[in-house]
């Protein structure tokens, strides 16, 4: 008994505080366009800033009525919700989060988060395909040829640090960069660092590259035909796969908790807010691009420049490993 | 040089929304705040008047708004008594209404006037039924606009030069 | 449970943009047979906003046809009403006073701006998505939009239906506060617009998905009767301002922007140089306003007054759509025996079937958009 409580005490922890930063981040969003759209956000509810509206909208959709199409396919239609959010919340484990020491700590840490992340897209598909509606259909198939396409640069770019650090675990690059941080390294760090945020804005499903969700072409995207607690669901797990790419980068480009002045483990929630609010700012000031020039941006442009970087790197590597 | 151009772009459209953050918002919060409501507003009721001095109501019944209306929404009965004509029962129909001033223009002694309120919701649909005693009300409860039947056509001259009209 | 196929032969899918849909800028519905995310053929239908205007003029005496028009083509009410006041004019052969002529030029103007900022404002959201970077653009032209409303209310009481217009001249005069509120005005407009027109026009991603989209050809675009900034985009000098001026158009110096290739960059941008050009006229007429009398009639006793001569006449008007003209065929009583408007969304309109097949669908909606449609003027 007391080993299970051993075993599920930092679960429950992490998930609680995830989902209480998740439900404010929403709140965030809202007001930051708010401010940049001339106008007031959430106000009334919780005056004067609207303090208690993640919780009215929460109860607003646990009591809306869950329906189902006719002809579809119920195990996975509620199959797909509930993939989603599992997956997206278990790539948490990995994370020196909260705590700086994360619940598993393996050698090959990194890799394996980016793999479990990368599940999310078989939800989203069975998703789309069981609503039995053309335009989730549509919107599911240019996701999946998205992300996939979108993997490459982001897995490349990710290795790039760890080649010049020397290992796949966090704690190591976390202590290397007790100096100065990854992204001030001379030319690679910047360019690397640009690929991941334009990877990460891909497989986000973020603006300019949301066209999956379109509203103003295809009526909602996957998810059309759900309503109530399941597509609570869906906007949570969005905002929890985001956050967790933004606590990545907060680890691996900006140092974590190494910060400019001071050692502390709060700079790391601090900093991944910061790189979430420039996500922010990016959505809500560009328009959309079409999905054949994004994926001939991908193909065409990203994937050389990344391998040359790579090659770069390795050069260097080598280079300071024979001169040592 | 193009790559340069594309950043330059981006930058410049990020400074076009994020420079919005720190002016002030120009939503004005309803029940606190109101708007000032001007002169010649007339999205609202419509009032009967009464003379200043004798209390008698101006309306005489001629009948001429109750023409003009694009929408027939007016419904008169006259009766004739101490010399002059009286209206036995004025209906106005404000679901109808298309706000196009022309009653407002046309009435010769400036008895029915629209009133400076914003147009306000109701609940039963018989309130938008307007009878001769409501507007009278009206008439006495709110502000009066601007426009009058004799103001409006007080700017009505013939032209200096010659006009061709069938009348 | 039964099992429905809906694709008999896995030939093209047939999605249909219906009425109800978030980005057909009114009621319209496309049926689209697609092939994966090309667009293979189109069927259109029209009908849903018809209200019968035509025939409800059948009842109605001159006076009152004004305000009933204006819900015609509700983004410019007061085009409609000058198109159809400018024909009974020409009928009967009243003259109308400098100074209602130039108000009237002022209201018009103003109104062309408005439309042009609704029409602007949701093309930025068909880009960029309700939740997006187009909902910003959205806001800032509506905001904008916003003061030239309280404009018109200052001056005449309603914001937007405003029958400000009559047959011989106009029904609402300029005092020294409201020419003071319009001179304000266009000193806060005038920056504004030169900010959008230099960020839009340069915007990356806003070249990469407007260049090159729905090219109209001028051969195309002469023979379906286009008007107005689609026809102006493929490079055809054709302004009724300029090319048969109607009120005193002919004392004010503008320029008619025209574009060259005529895709749908063009057109938007022709769009946006034509309200810098408004704002010069606007400034024109305050400028120079006369003193006078606002009306060439003798007060109003009835509306059975007004009686043209038998016969029938066609006049045109430029309003922000295009060319905007009214036939109307007199008896010689106080009603028309016929009335028909020549609406020129209908005509821009019927261009969509020839430029959507063999694009992809995110194209469709974009091209939909810089044709500016409004459905009350296509079904009247």
């Amino acid at each position: 008994m007391e080993q299970f409580i051993l075993f599920a005490t930092p679960i429950v922890k992490t998930i609680s505080i995830l989902i209480l930063i998740v439900a404010y981040l929403v709140w965030l969003e809202r007001k930051v366009a708010a401010k940049m759209q001339s106008r007031i956000g959430p106000y009334l509810v919780g005056k004067p800033h609207g303090w208690l509206q993640p919780l009215a909208d929460a109860l607003k959709l646990m009591l809306k009525d869950d329906s189902k199409p006719k002809n579809s396919d119920s195990l996975l239609f509620n199959f797909g919700p509930i993939w989603i959010m599992v997956v997206s919340l278990a790539s948490f484990a990995l994370l020196p989060f909260y705590f700086n020491n994360q619940m598993i700590n393996t050698d090959l840490s990194l890799m394996l988060f980016i793999a479990i992340s990368s599940l999310v897209i078989v939800g989203i598909f069975v998703a789309g395909w069981s609503s039995n509606n053309k335009f989730a259909l549509i919107s599911v198939l240019r996701m999946v040829a998205q992300i996939i396409s979108y993997e490459i640069p982001l897995v490349i770019s990710l290795l790039v640090p760890c080649i010049l650090i020397g290992s796949l675990n966090f704690q190591e690059i976390i202590n290397y960069q007790d100096g100065s941080w990854i992204v001030f390294y001379p030319i690679i760090g910047q360019i690397s660092f640009i690929l991941f945020f334009i990877s990460a804005l891909a497989e986000g499903n973020r603006v300019p590259f949301d066209l999956s969700e379109a509203e103003s072409e295809l009526v909602s995207g996957y998810t059309t035909e759900y309503s109530g607690i399941k597509f609570a669901l869906f906007y949570l797990a969005e905002y929890v796969h985001l956050f967790g790419i933004s606590v990545l980068a907060s680890i691996i480009f900006f140092g974590g908790p190494n910060g400019p002045i001071f050692n502390s483990n709060i700079l790391i929630v601090i900093k991944s807010l910061i790189f979430f609010t420039i996500i922010l700012f990016v959505r809500w000031s560009f328009f959309r691009i079409r999905i054949d020039q994004l994926l001939k941006l991908n193909w065409n442009k990203l994937i050389p420049i990344s391998f040359l970087v790579l090659l770069a790197t390795c050069l260097i590597k080598f280079y300071l490993d024979v001169k040592l | 040089m193009n790559i340069i151009k594309v950043v330059k772009n981006i930058f410049r459209n990020l400074k076009f929304t994020l420079g919005n953050i720190p002016k002030k918002a120009i939503t004005i919060s309803y029940p606190e705040e109101r708007k000032n409501l001007p002169d010649r507003l007339r999205i609202g009721t419509f009032g009967l008047t009464s003379n200043k001095e004798t209390g008698e109501e101006n309306c005489i019944a001629c009948k001429l708004c109750e023409r003009i209306c694009p929408s027939n929404i007016i419904d008169i009965e006259i009766e004739k008594r101490d010399g002059r004509g009286f209206a036995k029962k004025f209906f106005l129909d404000l679901q109808s209404c298309i706000q196009c001033e022309l009653c407002v223009q046309i009435c010769p002694v400036d008895a029915i006037i629209m009133m400076k309120v914003p147009a306000s919701p109701v609940t039963l649909r018989s309130d938008l039924y307007l009878t001769k005693t409501k507007m009278m009300n009206n008439a006495k409860k709110y502000e009066e606009s601007w426009a009058k039947g004799s103001i409006l056509q007080k700017s009505f001259k013939p032209a200096p030069k010659e006009v061709k009209e069938n009348a | 449970m039964e099992r429905r196929v809906i694709e008999q032969d896995f030939g093209d899918l047939a999605l249909n943009m219906g009425p109800q849909h978030p980005s057909t800028h009114g009621v319209f519905r496309l049926k689209l047979h697609l092939e994966g995310e090309k667009i293979n053929k189109v069927e259109s239908f029209l009908g849903y906003l018809h209200r019968g205007v035509e025939k409800l003029t059948e009842k109605l005496d001159y006076d009152m046809i004004p305000p009933v028009l204006e819900r015609d083509d509700y983004l410019s009410p007061t085009s409609n009403s000058l198109g159809f006041i400018n024909t009974v004019e020409s009928m009967c052969g009243i003259e109308v006073p400098d100074r209602a002529s130039y108000i009237r030029i002022l209201v018009a103007e103003f109104q062309r701006i408005s439309s042009h900022l609704v029409a602007l404002g949701t093309y930025g959201l068909d880009l960029g998505g309700a939740l997006g970077g187009g909902a910003s653009l959205f806001l800032y032209c509506f905001r904008e939009r916003e003061k030239i409303l309280d404009f018109m209310e200052s001056l005449t009481g309603t914001r937007f239906h405003t029958n400000i217009n009559q047959v011989g001249g106009i029904r609402y005069d300029l005092n020294d506060s409201t020419i003071k509120q319009a001179n304000d005005l266009i000193r806060y407009l005038r920056p504004k617009l030169n900010e959008y027109f230099d960020v839009i026009s340069q915007d990356e991603i806003f070249i990469k998905r407007t260049r090159n989209i729905g090219v109209i050809s001028k051969k195309l675009a002469s023979e379906s009767g286009g008007s107005g900034p689609v026809a102006r985009g493929s490079g055809i000098h054709f302004d009724l301002r300029k090319d048969s001026p109607y009120e005193k158009y002919s004392e004010m110096e503008f320029v008619t922007p025209v574009g060259e290739i005529g895709d749908a960059y063009d057109r938007t941008m022709v769009r946006m140089k034509e309200t810098i050009q408004s704002l010069n006229i606007c400034e024109q007429v305050l400028d120079r306003l006369p003193e006078g009398p606002i009306s060439s009639r003798k007060p109003i006793k009835s509306a059975k007054l007004l009686k043209p001569p038998k016969g029938s006449h066609y006049k045109a008007i430029e309003s922000p759509r295009g060319e905007l003209g009214f036939f109307i065929v007199s008896d010689g009583t106080s009603i028309p025996y016929r009335m028909k408007i020549r609406a020129p969304s209908f005509s821009n309109l019927s261009i969509v079937e020839k430029l959507l097949p063999n694009t992809y669908i995110a194209d469709a909606v974009v091209i939909l958009g810089s044709l500016d449609p409004v459905f009350g003027d296509v079904d009247r």
